[in-house]
């Protein structure tokens, strides 16, 4: 897992770095949401395929999908209602920011493109 | 976006549920580290561009801990109740919700347990990335930006991260990887002292 996280550590710090110094052109920033979004599209579709080639996860999903879809709705609740408890504790003093204000620029931009 | 994210899955699964053969599974894994790798690149990109983020996320300093904290709390909480509606006893359910999304992990430690229990946390993990793939941008756009990290759990800092960054904004990017760290960290630990209770 180290090692992983290591990787991932070193491709978002050498990301940040590139995007920081400004180093891309205004053009391919443009175009950059697109890129994401269709890479993104694209690993999903992926990631489905394993879940579907895998005959033993289909199976035991329909044995236990339904208690699986209990157990995981009512996680995932609670998670969100217990980030939005403490969201005001951590926001408590910085005022500029507002959801959805801090949105990238480009995403603005090229959010109609997908 | 939510009806792509959507599309491309259920698409994934039909396409290799009836063209495919399990033989393709074992090339997948490079293609999903290459894909990830390369859309971790842009989240970075993106952190990078917006300059703002990085003296957002000091200011907040080790508050923002508190998200993890509460995403741990509230997905086991979540589980026991889901559990206790299954008739299911709190260790094993409350071990279940510990996995945090990562399947893998949570249902090979419950092997030795019992295989059933193990292929529950499978399962349930396997929804709860699911279900987090899903809702992300729902919650981003309805409930807010931290919330929209819960979902994903331990999966905030590799695959759940670009559908974070993508549906927020760069400061959430941050805090989500710095919560899949912690959260995927705690995975080891809390399994097996919750199935032990």
């Amino acid at each position: 897992m180290l090692t992983r996280l290591l990787l991932y550590l070193f491709i978002l710090g050498i990301g940040a770095l590139i995007g920081f110094k400004g180093h891309l052109s205004e053009n391919l920033a443009s175009k950059l949401n697109f890129i994401q979004n269709s890479c993104l599209l694209f690993l999903l579709f992926i990631m489905g395929i394993r879940i579907g080639v895998d005959e033993k996860v289909l199976s035991s999903f329909f044995k236990l999908g339904y208690q699986a879809l209990i157990m995981s709705i009512f996680a995932v609740l609670f998670s969100v209602l217990g980030v939005k408890l403490v969201k005001g504790y951590i926001l408590k003093g910085i005022s500029s920011q507002k959801n959805h204000q801090t949105k990238d620029m480009n995403k603005e931009v090229t959010s109609h493109e997908l | 976006m939510s009806f792509n994210i959507i599309a491309s899955v259920v698409f994934g699964i039909g396409f290799g549920h009836f063209v495919l053969s399990s033989e393709i599974l074992q090339h997948t894994d490079l293609i999903i580290d290459i894909g990830l790798c390369l859309l971790l690149f842009f989240v970075g990109l993106d952190m990078g561009r917006n300059k703002d983020a990085f003296s957002q996320i000091k200011k907040m300093g080790l508050k923002i801990l508190f998200i993890p904290f509460m995403i741990a709390v509230g997905s086991i909480i979540g589980s026991i109740i889901g559990g206790f509606l299954l008739h299911l006893p709190i260790n094993e359910s409350s071990a279940v919700g510990a996995g945090f999304g990562w399947y893998t992990l949570s249902a090979m430690m419950l092997t030795q347990y019992s295989p059933e229990l193990s292929a529950l946390a499978f399962i349930s993990n396997v929804v709860r990335e699911i279900i987090a793939l899903i809702s992300i941008p729902f919650i981003a756009k309805y409930v807010g930006d931290f919330e929209a990290i819960a979902p994903a759990g331990a999966t905030a800092m590799d695959t759940t991260l670009p559908i974070i960054s993508n549906a927020t904004n760069s400061q959430t990017a941050i805090v989500s990887f710095i919560t899949g760290v912690i959260l995927s960290s705690s995975v080891p630990i809390l399994v097996p002292i919750l199935i032990n209770l």
